[in-house]
């Protein structure tokens, strides 16, 4: 008994981190990492910055190298700023980072496939299966790109399921 | 010292110079000198150019433009008409408010006011504005 206190313990503990990280925490690159600043200031000044590592760098490339015409809109950087940011999110996408949710991100697109929207990936649509398409259309919530509309948390990182608020309307 | 004396009084007369165009809200030495260069550039592209017009301003400010993803878009479809107020961006974030009577961070910063222009102006009309537009435009939001 007295032996199998802790183990027990450490069982419970290791069960509790597995479970947190099972549950979606991608931890956000260390505070003040080279070019964070600046990509939050200049993608976050129009939108949610969403997390550098829900994407592999091939798609990072793409996004940023087609900036004029971003989903449409004008999203125009100038050239050391736009260099800035891709170094960030290449050094932190989806294929530097050792969480689950990345590395089932990763797998859950096709080898040849670069999406340019977390949300056209598999493991997103598989994580947000339960959820009815006009969910996602409520007015405060109006997209499911609107990561913070439902998960209060998003911006550090934290998209653990218990602390979802799904707005009712 | 002497060189930071020139270059203090330099920065005064820009000042002075530039409040005699009549950009009412005093911008700092930084937008003066941004202001001044487009200015110039307006000058080598039109020979009739005299100065900086706000109502003209006004104009490319409200004027609608369709757009394939958005639907018909002026400026104020994101900053609203009333630029003493806070704006939407188009997916939905807050934009503060453009006017530098409201928000006295505006038109102080020469990089950022670049940036906005350009992007905004490829968003709007599709192509880049060119120098006598923006600074018509920076015109018109100095006196709100």
């Amino acid at each position: 008994m007295r032996i199998a206190t802790p183990i027990a313990l450490a069982l419970l503990v290791t069960g509790l981190f597995a479970a947190l990280t099972e549950a979606g925490v991608t931890p956000t690159t260390k505070p003040g990492s080279a070019g964070q600043a600046a990509y939050l200031k200049e993608c976050g000044a129009c939108h949610f910055a969403f997390p550098s590592q829900l994407l592999p760098k091939r798609s990072w490339d793409k996004i940023m190298n087609s900036l004029d015409s971003h989903f449409g809109d004008s999203a125009s950087l100038d050239e050391a700023t736009k260099a800035e940011i891709l170094a960030y999110l290449d050094k932190n996408s989806a294929e530097t980072s050792s969480t689950k949710a990345s590395k089932k991100l990763l797998a859950s697109i096709g080898r040849n496939e670069v999406p340019i929207r977390i949300t056209d990936t598999n493991y997103f649509k598989r994580k947000h299966d339960e959820v009815r398409p006009d969910v996602f259309k409520r007015k405060s919530i109006s997209t499911a790109a609107n990561c913070v509309a439902c998960h209060p948390t998003a911006a550090s990182g934290d998209f653990n399921e218990h602390k979802v608020r799904i707005p009712k309307n | 010292m002497m060189k930071a004396l020139c270059v203090f009084a330099c920065l005064c007369l820009a000042v002075v110079a530039t409040s005699k165009q009549g950009f009412a809200a005093g911008l700092n030495a930084e937008m003066t000198g941004y202001v001044q260069g487009l200015e110039s550039q307006a000058k080598s592209q039109d020979k009739g150019f005299k100065a900086f017009d706000a109502e003209r301003g006004k104009k490319i400010f409200f004027e609608t433009h369709p757009n394939a993803k958005n639907g018909p878009i002026s400026c104020s479809t994101c900053h609203t008409p009333d630029l003493k107020k806070s704006g939407k961006t188009l997916v939905g974030k807050t934009i503060d408010p453009l006017a530098p009577s409201a928000n006295r961070n505006r038109l102080t910063n020469a990089k950022e006011t670049e940036k906005w222009l350009t992007r905004n102006f490829k968003q709007v009309y599709g192509r880049e504005g060119t120098a006598k537009e923006k600074g018509d435009v920076l015109k018109f939001i100095a006196a709100q």
